[in-house]
This record gives C-alpha cells, sequence and structure tokens, in this order.
C-alpha cells in the first residue's frame, strides 16, 4: 500500500522550545490517521509543517512521495487541507471564495463550484457573502474549500470544530466515504477523543510535540483501563474474604471496594459467589470502564486515570 | 509562471468586491477638489474676502498656478505627495488583507507557483494606482479648462500631463517596496506607519541636500523639475523597486507562515 505521508524526526523549535520533536509517522492510502493532542501538543504545527507552510528544523515530511519544501507548488495538487480556523474572504460571496479556491487548482472544472455547494449543503447561502456565515456553514464553506479539487488526501486539523452534531455526523460520512468508496486518505488533527474514536484507523498521541503512542482505533478500547467496583455492607468482612483470595482491593472515600486484578475482571461472578458465600452479598457490583477522556488524559500525564471517586 | 491570468482574476475580484478602489478613488479625488476651491476662491475676491486665513492660502497658490504650465507642475507635485499615500493603501490593502483576513494559509499549499500569486498582486496595485492618478489628473483638466487658466496650448498640456505621468510612475515604483512592509507587519499598520517617516525621511533629505539619491524624494524632485536630478536617481528609484518586489516575493516564498 502507498504510503502518502511520512515523515522522519520531523522537529521544530522555535529557540529553546520544542513544538514538535523526533516525530516520525506514516500514513497509508486509505486510512483515516487521527492525530490527537491537547491545546498546544504541536498537531498545528506538524500540519503546516506537512503542507510546506513552515520550515522543519530537523528531520523531513514528504506527501505523495515528494519531500515537503516550503514555497513549492509541489506535490499540491491532490491535497486539501484546512488549517486551524476557516477563513474566507469575507465581502466575497460563498460562491465566488470557491470560485477563487477552484482557480488556485488549475485544472478543476467550473461545474465544481457548483456540485461542491449541492455536496456540503451550502446551497441556500451560495450568494451570502462570507463575512456573515455562522462559525457551522464557515466551517463547510472551508470543507468546501478543501474538498473543491477532489483531492485524494486531505489534511483537516479539527474538523468538526463549531459543527453542530448533525454537522459532524455529516462530516463523519463524508470522510467516510472519501475513504471507504474512493480510497483517499485523510489525516486530521483533533482534541476531541470520541470523535477520532468513532472515524480514525489509526491514532497518533502527541503531547508537548512528541509522540507518546500510535495505535490501532480497536487497541484504544482495549487499552483502557477497566476496574469491578464492589459495594457491599461489611466492608472489612469483605476485605477479609477477598484478602484470603489475594485479591485485596483498595477502598475508595464512598466506601466501595475497587479492584484491578485480572482474575476479578475476568471472572467476577466468582467475587460475587465468594462474597455471598461468606454471607457479604454485594449490594451493586459492576466492572467500570475507563472513558476516553481519562484515558487520554492518564496517558499524557495530566490526570491519575480512573481515580477511586 | 503558470495560471498568471487566474490569479489576476482573483485578485481583481478581491479588490472590486471590497469596493476599496471605489472608496481610494473618491478619497484621491479629494486633492484636486481642494485645489479647485482653492483657484476659485482666489478668482473670486468677494468670497475670497470672508474666509481670512484660506485666502491667503488661496491666494498663495493661486500665485504658484497661474497658468497652465504650472497648474500642471502643481498637479505633478500633488501627486508626488499625496497620491503616494493613496497607493500606499492600495498596496498595504492588497498584501495586507491576506494576513488581517486569515486568508494567507489558503494561497501556500496550492498548485501554483508563489511568483504568479505575488506578481498577480503587483500588477493589480500598479493598474489600480495608475487609474487613481488618471481620475485625478483628468479632473485635473477638467478644472483647468472651467477656471479658463491661460497658455493651455497643446504642447505645454502635453508636456504637463508627461511630467505628471512620469511621476505617477516614480511614485508607483518607491511605493511596491511597502508590500514587503505589509507583508513582514502581516497587515495594514506597519506600511502605513513607515509611509508617514519615509516622507518625513524624504523632506530631511531634501533639506540636507541629498534628496536626488533617497529614492523617495525622487517623485518630488521630477515634479518641480529640479535642477539636481541625475539619470543616477532614476536608477535608484529602479533599483528600489525591483529590489523591494523581490524581497516581498522571496519572503512569500521562503518565510515560516505559522499564523
Amino acid at each position: 500500500m502507498d504510503i502518502l505521508i511520512e515523515t522522519e524526526n520531523l522537529g521544530k523549535s522555535y529557540g529553546d522550545v520544542k513544538a514538535v520533536d523526533h516525530l516520525s509517522i506514516r500514513v497509508a492510502q486509505g486510512e483515516i490517521y487521527a492525530f490527537l493532542g491537547l491545546n498546544g501538543a504541536g498537531k498545528t504545527t506538524t500540519i503546516r509543517m506537512l503542507l510546506g507552510m513552515i520550515k522543519p528544523t530537523a528531520g523531513y515530511a514528504r506527501v505523495f512521495q515528494t519531500v515537503v519544501r516550503i514555497g513549492s507548488q509541489e506535490p499540491w495538487k491532490s491535497v486539501g487541507y484546512m488549517v486551524e480556523d476557516p477563513h474566507a474572504y469575507p465581502e466575497l460571496t460563498v460562491y465566488e471564495n470557491l470560485e477563487v479556491a477552484r482557480r488556485y487548482h488549475p485544472g478543476t472544472p467550473t461545474k465544481a463550484v457548483g456540485q461542491i455547494i449541492e455536496r456540503l449543503g451550502l446551497e441556500a447561502y451560495a450568494n451570502r457573502r462570507a463575512g456573515v456565515l455562522s462559525h457551522g456553514n464557515a466551517q463547510r464553506l472551508g470543507l468546501a474549500k478543501a474538498l473543491i479539487h477532489d483531492p485524494k488526501l486531505l489534511i483537516l486539523d479539527e474538523p468538526a470544530n463549531g459543527l453542530d452534531p448533525a454537522g459532524i455526523v455529516e462530516i463523519r460520512k463524508m470522510l467516510l466515504e472519501l475513504t471507504r468508496q474512493y480510497g483517499g486518505t485523510v489525516f486530521m488533527a483533533s482534541h476531541i477523543l470520541a470523535e477520532v474514536s468513532r472515524l480514525a484507523d489509526r491514532i497518533g498521541i502527541l503531547h508537548n510535540g512528541e509522540l507518546l503512542q500510535e495505535l490501532d482505533a480497536s487497541q484504544l478500547e482495549k487499552n483502557r483501563r477497566r476496574r469491578l467496583i464492589v459495594q457491599v455492607r461489611d466492608v472489612d468482612a469483605a476485605q477479609q474474604t477477598l484478602q484470603a483470595m489475594d485479591l485485596a482491593g483498595e477502598v475508595n472515600e464512598d466506601g466501595m471496594i475497587i479492584l484491578n486484578h485480572t482474575p476479578s475482571l475476568e471472572q467476577p461472578e466468582e467475587i460475587n459467589r465468594r462474597l455471598v458465600d461468606a454471607g457479604i452479598p454485594p449490594t451493586q457490583l459492576w466492572i467500570d470502564e475507563e472513558d476516553l477522556e481519562h484515558y487520554f488524559l492518564r496517558l499524557v500525564g495530566k490526570d491519575g486515570g480512573m481515580q477511586n471517586e | 509562471m503558470n495560471n498568471l491570468s487566474d490569479m489576476i482574476w482573483i485578485e481583481v475580484r478581491k479588490a472590486i468586491r471590497s469596493r476599496m478602489p471605489i472608496w481610494t478613488s473618491l478619497g484621491s479625488l479629494f486633492m484636486p477638489l481642494g485645489i479647485a476651491l482653492i483657484l476659485l476662491i482666489a478668482k473670486n475676491p468677494e468670497i475670497s474676502k470672508k474666509l481670512g486665513l484660506i485666502s491667503a492660502k488661496a491666494d498663495l497658490m493661486a500665485y504658484t498656478a497661474t497658468d497652465w504650465s504650472s497648474y500642471l507642475v502643481l498637479y505633478a507635485e500633488i501627486i508626488a505627495v499625496g497620491g503616494f499615500f493613496f497607493f500606499i493603501l492600495a498596496i498595504s490593502w492588497v498584501f495586507g488583507r491576506e494576513f488581517v483576513d486569515g486568508t494567507l494559509k489558503d494561497l501556500l499549499a496550492v498548485p501554483v507557483q508563489r511568483i504568479s500569486i505575488v506578481l498577480a498582486k503587483f500588477i493589480v496595485v500598479i493598474v489600480w494606482c495608475l487609474a487613481m492618478a488618471a481620475l485625478i489628473l483628468i479632473f485635473g483638466l477638467v478644472v483647468g479648462s472651467l477656471i479658463q487658466l491661460p497658455g493651455g496650448s497643446l504642447s505645454v498640456i502635453l508636456n504637463g500631463c508627461f511630467v505628471a505621468g512620469a511621476t505617477v510612475c516614480l511614485v508607483i515604483a518607491v511605493v511596491l517596496p511597502f508590500a514587503f512592509f505589509a507583508s513582514v507587519g502581516r497587515g495594514y499598520m506597519l506600511p502605513i506607519a513607515l509611509s508617514v517617516l519615509t516622507v518625513i525621511t524624504a523632506n530631511l533629505m531634501m533639506a540636507l541636500g541629498w534628496a536626488e539619491i533617497f529614492p523617495w524624494a525622487v517623485p518630488m524632485l521630477h515634479a518641480q523639475g529640479a535642477s539636481t536630478m541625475m539619470p543616477m536617481s532614476y536608477w535608484i528609484v529602479l533599483f528600489t523597486s525591483l529590489a523591494g518586489m523581490l524581497v516581498t516575493y522571496l519572503w512569500w516564498k521562503y518565510a515560516d507562515q505559522n499564523r
């Protein structure tokens, strides 16, 4: 499978500050690769380096097997992009802004403007000045500009930003359609974990400019912490019973026993049976799965993961 | 240089739809309107008596523009100074707006040579400035005819227009480097502030007797037909203009665009 984006030890420093450091990633054709990170993690700097807007201070980036060079007109023919907030010429209408975008991509047919307006649901706003559009519609216009020349690779920075739930679903469908039906490739940066987990095939987690982890979307599920929570009337007696099984847990401030051991997670019914046999039947017993936000924060060291709340 | 015509189309569209050319042209007409009013006051003693200080100024200006020849020199001088500021507005807007509106990033990763994008902007600025200058000059010719200035032979008028036209070209040439300041300053403020500083410096250079080697003073010297002018002065203007366009292009091509 062709590698459309490749970075090798890519880095960007501003004085002593390393915005991006030793970033090596590969994005294959047909993939949706999501870059996940907090604000200031280095997502936009990476995207700007991929698009030749800023020079790396270390390493290199290749897009369509072409080394990206600042100011070059290659390899942008089949690349669509949207960096940070979408901007448009405020005095031009939606139609005119798209006509401008079309002319920046020589060879794009005139009819592409009408088609992309229809595809993005912008018909009602076609003759409206871009300066008066709502944030959501401005975002649609930004996406329309990125898609007008039917690119094979889309590089998007926070594509769902400012969209209402229906808009988010629509964009998700469109990006999935682009990759699944047309073999397109998407590289997107986002800080919205739930969105990324629904859409991406692979996820790169970026923090303080470094790639902390790269994983498949399915791995994301597996890596989330799980714990068994047991609520009983006599905590001390229950702890003694569990200790006898070598499974003593922590007790949180609400008096619930938290068990992280693999046997208790794999066979919670056995815990239940032993407690019932000991005359301490649990009033509640359930497996709690770490939510995506906690998982992410734990990974970037901003949170201890699941707290015993 | 590919797609230059498309890039020019884009720049023309942006300029026209913004209405900036109309507003700057209307604004620039205040200069000849002012001259027309002053000449009218000077020619009507009845109005002149009632206006006191303005009357004294009007008399002074009327004294300097007693015939077509001196009137057109006055026009060339006005273009050299007043036109300079309006041309600065045009170039600041064309280059600075991409930064102010946040649209620059949409021009950077496209399959069009950067030189086509930058050159289209320069072409639109030049045409815009020439149109403004033509409007000012045509207005001046109409006013001159209406107030029936003496000495209006065809050769005098053509010569005056030629001097004014050459002054316009020199002003446009020295305005073009301000595209660099609009780009580096990422907006309108730096070129406008520097244009004021440039005019002050040009006056200082005139006082020191070095005006002929200071490119931004050369248009005024040319308009006045100063004897200190030398061929080198025009070469300095040309070099300044080309160097300004070159550094603007290099900046657009190679500078980090992280905003």
